[in-house]
């Protein structure tokens, strides 16, 4: 690709580049850069220790809430198989009391039938 | 608490030659929670970290704090860099987000201020002339990571790969990036050039 590469001309366009980007000579100035670098870490991290404190915290209490959470789900799910067993155990249960009332029925009307044989006499 | 005089440190920076084996020893002391080791990692990579976020932030000033947040996210993160990778990509990954987010919160709120107050970029003592001048127009006129790439390579001499890894784009990206950025720039300055 020609046009990704400057030109004879631009080399003066690179030392313009050059000159506004340029950065500092000087050690004492880095020095200096330094001793501001290593103060603004002991000082953020001294703003921050709070917050930081806190998402630290925030961690195990996710993770706490989380189990709970699904503690909560098994105990849910766990009742609920309780409850439609014990229902299930309850209609098999019922089951001869819902014949009594045919059997019943036959009863009722075996007497019905004396009662008529007595009256045809 | 980190010392904040620099040359009390017993860490010197090291020889080329013996950089990465020496680099590594100093990382692991700085994870172990030695504040001469890190300030020793600061003496290192401050000049690169400053000319990676010099090339994108539009001023030698916010160059220097994003200088100073970048270092203090790589403080804070230093527990989560495995030894076994390079240090320097990783530092200057860090200080290309902190200089694209600086870039980010100044464009808020210059968008907010008034004209006015506006803070007017560095400028050198010996900066003058016209075509510095327009130069300096025309960046501003680049997109973020086109400035930041072009300035990468050719006034720090990085390479498509580095500028790529620094940047966290592909390598294909930043060689169109730069290419775009050129031709940006000559489109910006033409005027100038064919009156001088």
């Amino acid at each position: 690709m020609t046009d990704n590469r400057w030109t004879s001309g631009d080399a003066e366009l690179t030392n313009a580049l050059r000159a506004i980007y340029a950065a500092p000579m000087e050690e004492s100035y880095w020095d200096a850069l330094e001793s501001r670098i290593l103060a603004h870490i002991a000082r953020g991290d001294d703003t921050t220790s709070w917050w930081s404190e806190l998402a630290e915290m925030a961690r195990p209490g996710l993770a706490a809430a989380a189990a709970l959470i699904l503690a909560a789900s098994l105990a849910l799910v766990h009742s609920r198989q309780l409850e439609v067993s014990s229902a299930y155990a309850a209609v098999i249960s019922a089951a001869p009391s819902t014949i009594e009332p045919a059997s019943r029925a036959a009863s009722v009307g075996d007497g019905d039938a004396a009662i008529h044989v007595l009256i045809s006499r | 608490m980190l010392a904040t005089s620099a040359p009390t440190s017993p860490y010197t920076v090291p020889s080329p030659s013996e950089a990465q084996t020496t680099e590594r020893a100093i990382v692991i002391a700085a994870q172990r929670g030695s504040d001469d080791a890190f300030s020793a990692l600061v003496r290192i990579h401050q000049r690169r970290a400053y000319a990676i976020v010099r090339a994108i932030v539009l001023s030698h000033e916010d160059a220097e704090d994003a200088v100073q947040e970048g270092f203090l996210h790589a403080h804070r993160a230093l527990d989560r860099f495995r030894p076994d990778q390079p240090f320097g990509a990783w530092l200057y990954r860090i200080m290309a987000n902190a200089a694209l987010d600086l870039v980010r919160r100044r464009k808020v709120r210059v968008a907010e201020e008034l004209p006015e107050t506006i803070p007017m970029p560095f400028r050198d003592p010996a900066e003058s002339g016209e075509l510095r001048e327009r130069l300096q127009e025309a960046l501003t006129r680049l997109t973020d990571r086109q400035r930041a790439v072009i300035v990468m390579h050719d006034v720090e001499g990085f390479t498509h790969g580095e500028i790529g890894r620094t940047l966290g784009i592909p390598e294909g990206t930043a060689r169109s990036d730069l290419h775009h950025a050129r031709a940006a720039l000559r489109r910006l300055l033409q005027n100038l050039r064919s009156t001088s």
